[in-house]
């Protein structure tokens, strides 16, 4: 009787929160407009997503401590879609028809095409993490930086600098290694042409399901192959565990490794930087000894979660989606005022907020009339002393999707 | 059990499945506010059905294959890409119509789990569940591997139309869906009281006793995984056509494990059991999402995303609680309901 007593108790206790939450929020009459993010708590990008919406968060907490976007208030609403299509999906016909919902970050590149056409027919914007699709054909969907495919031709520019630089000649040969799904193979999308517009040769790709353990088999077969540089794909601790694996096999050595945007951050250096030294890090946005010099991210980080010792630079990434929703609510603000300011409003809002500067974080905002790429520019960084440091300065990418027929 | 005064006088009363007229009653009642219901239910619920209906229809299947014939599987959501694949490829490569497209869509999953459920004569138990969990990850290769299937692009069928009239909607699909659910629930109902459900109880209960009475384990452990791939081709091709994009992320192990949840939590052995399992993770699902930013909001200190996995906890925990409670599944609650309910006011 008591073990039921407490159980309905405990069950009571977290409807009852729930339940109170919802009874202010629905008498409170304040302006407000929504901020959904789709995104992973729970399960395989989990790393990569939970700092960034601590970011995202906090700066929309800042904005609304401070009487928020010209008087109105910024409702965050984080769900926990665990990387799953069918969740995020329900989730979104969920709030779908929620009045002032503005933008929803659709954060799985699955997930941004499961949902394109309903936000397409609910004349509604969405962001993406990096595919060039979307980019190809203009829509409602744009993408936080350059696509996958313009930083694997940005790095592939650097890989020749690289081989030029150790006095080699002829053209080096790339190896690429990612997970087996759409985000695993977008980069070559454009990116392969470009590479090869370059002269490099790249092997054929080897992909491996996410969750793998163990990566020695592609590995091998892409040195047997010849790979003088190898790219690794997935989102960290992947791209850490590929590299470990390399590492144990003494490819390390003899091999450059490469890294996309959701290379190791601070997450994977602690596990193993010893592996990692040397690893080269292609990135839209400010990473490792970069990131934590940026005061404003890194500000708002000890204000809200303390000491800079768990700081993740992707936290700064978050940050940066929240200032450019704030630009884009105030663009869309001054045009139409917030009687009618509705998600069209602010999806066209999105297209005017070109060259919009956030903090330094990434490179100016580059949403146009026909651009849907949230940044042109990217860095290369490099682990070093299991620090992660910028070895070249920001450098404009080359537009890889064009190259390639979507 | 029959309530208190009401006594089968026919073999046709005794095998009938709606058996007095309250339960007709209710069962016409039930099917009105079915039907009606996306007419005063919200968007959001009407698309909650439909996602509803679904599990139901791939929870079905599996209830055939392992609740009833023992037949452990965990290629449920396997199969339903194979549907949910086939239909988008026959609408969109051959201009098949979506109503030929379903059914086809159904049997090429059965054909397909014949190959799948040929392990199952030679294994069985965990051996058997880990043939059909490489069984996931073939199909979900090729998937990712074939042109036909869009590759790791995926594709994007139309959505159902009759006569120009199109089904874009999740109220219009739900009629559809609807339907469908309905339909599989009474043939998985009567598949029971027939000489074949007889088999695959006996096939489950002790398989060597079964085939000394003369069930031929052959056939009908292969009957028992056709019919359960059919359930969840039909399943993947509704999914395929309600969201119009198909990608083999959508495919899962982790669905898989769901639907196996499903059916323990709702009760083994039981079609009402697969309403309960359906219905008992879903609306937890929804309730995770649904309190988890109302959590934060109200643990400010907490924050968004360690609230959301708050949810994940109370998801867990629910579900432990639950199998220790009753562990025989929430159907076996419900014959326990019944029972004290039709033989009131008598004790037992």
């Amino acid at each position: 009787m008591k073990k039921k007593c407490l159980l309905f108790l405990v069950i009571a206790a977290w409807v009852g929160l729930s339940l109170g939450v919802f009874s202010t929020a629905s008498f409170a009459e304040e302006k407000e407009v929504i901020y959904l993010s789709l995104a992973d708590y729970t399960g395989p990008i989990a790393g990569l997503n939970v700092p960034a919406d601590m970011g995202l968060e906090d700066y929309i907490k800042e904005i609304n401590a401070k009487g928020g976007v010209e008087g109105i208030t910024i409702k965050f609403i984080g769900i926990d879609t665990r990387y799953d299509v069918a969740r995020a999906v329900s989730a979104y016909k969920r709030y779908r028809r929620t009045p002032r919902l503005l933008m929803v970050n659709s954060i799985s590149t699955g997930i941004g095409k499961a949902l394109a056409r309903l936000i397409e027919k609910d004349k509604r914007a969405q962001l993406v993490p990096g595919d060039g699709e979307f980019q190809a054909h203009l829509g409602r969907t744009f993408i936080w930086g350059p696509a996958y495919q313009d930083a694997f031709a940005a790095i592939m520019g650097w890989v020749m600098d690289d081989w030029k630089a150790k006095g080699k000649s002829g053209a080096p040969v790339v190896g690429y290694l990612s997970w087996d799904n759409p985000y695993g193979r977008e980069p070559l999308r454009g990116g392969k042409e470009y590479a090869e517009s370059r002269g490099i040769k790249v092997l054929p790709p080897e992909f491996f399901p996410p969750g793998t353990l163990k990566h020695d088999v592609y590995l091998t077969r892409l040195a047997e192959g010849g790979a003088d540089y190898i790219y690794a794909g997935g989102v960290d601790p992947t791209p850490t565990n590929v590299i470990r694996d390399a590492y144990a096999l003494g490819l390390t050595k003899r091999i450059q490794f490469l890294n996309g945007y959701w290379g190791p951050t601070a997450l994977g250096i602690g596990i193993h930087a010893d592996a990692l030294e040397g690893t080269a890090i292609v990135s839209f946005f400010q990473r490792g000894t970069d990131a934590l010099m940026n005061k404003e991210p890194t500000e708002l980080w000890k204000k809200y979660r303390g000491a800079l010792d768990a700081y993740n630079e992707v936290y700064g990434m978050g940050m940066s989606w929240a200032m450019t929703y704030v630009a884009g609510v105030k663009e869309a603000l001054k045009e139409v005022g917030y009687k009618k300011l509705n998600a069209d409003e602010v999806y066209k809002a999105y297209q005017r907020i070109t060259g919009f500067e956030r903090a330094g974080i990434q490179g100016p905002c580059a949403y146009s009339p026909s651009s849907r790429r949230g940044s042109l520019e990217v860095k290369i960084y490099r682990v070093k002393g299991g620090k992660i440091m910028p070895i070249t300065d920001w450098r404009k990418v080359p537009d890889a999707v064009s190259l390639h027929t979507f | 059990m029959r309530p208190c005064g009401v006594f089968d006088k026919s073999y046709a009363q005794d095998i009938a499945i709606v058996r007095t007229w309250q339960h007709w009653t209710i069962l016409i009642s039930a099917l009105i506010v079915l039907y009606l219901f996306p007419l005063f239910g919200s968007y959001y619920l009407t698309s909650f059905m439909n996602l509803l209906a679904i599990s139901v229809i791939a929870v079905l299947g599996l209830q055939i294959v392992s609740g009833y014939c023992g037949q452990i599987s965990f290629g449920q959501a396997a199969f339903m890409a194979i549907g949910a694949y086939t239909s988008s490829v026959l609408t969109i490569h051959f201009g098949v119509s979506f109503w030929l497209a379903l059914p086809l869509s159904g049997i090429v999953a059965g054909a397909v789990g014949i190959i799948g459920g040929a392990p199952s004569l030679r294994i069985k138990g965990m051996y058997l569940a880990m043939a059909t969990i490489a069984i996931h990850f073939v199909v979900i290769w090729l998937i990712l591997h074939l042109d036909i299937t869009g590759s790791f692009k995926g594709l994007y069928p139309p959505y159902p139309s009759v006569g120009g009239f199109e089904f874009d909607t999740d109220e219009r699909m739900y009629y559809i869906i609807m339907t469908v659910m309905v339909i599989m629930t009474y043939a998985a109902r009567n598949l029971m009281r027939t000489k074949v459900g007889r088999a695959f109880v006996a096939i489950r209960d002790n398989d060597l006793a079964g085939e000394v009475m003369g069930v031929n384990l052959y056939h009908y452990k292969l009957l028992a995984f056709f019919i359960a791939c059919f359930y969840a081709g039909i399943a993947g091709s509704l999914w395929a056509h309600l969201i119009t994009v198909v990608n083999a992320e959508q495919f899962t192990l982790l669905h898989a494990l769901e639907y196996v949840g499903m059916l323990i939590i709702g009760g083994m052995g039981s079609i009402p059991g697969v309403f309960f399992g359906v219905l008992f993770i879903r609306i937890l699902n929804e309730a995770v999402m649904f309190t988890s930013p109302a959590l934060a909001k109200s643990l400010p200190w907490l924050g968004t995303s360690p609230a959301a996995a708050l949810g994940l906890i109370a998801f867990g925990l629910a579900v432990i609680i639950f199998l220790i409670f009753e562990p025989r599944g929430l159907a076996h609650r419900w014959e326990i309901f019944k029972a004290s309910y039709r033989l009131y006011p008598f004790a037992y």
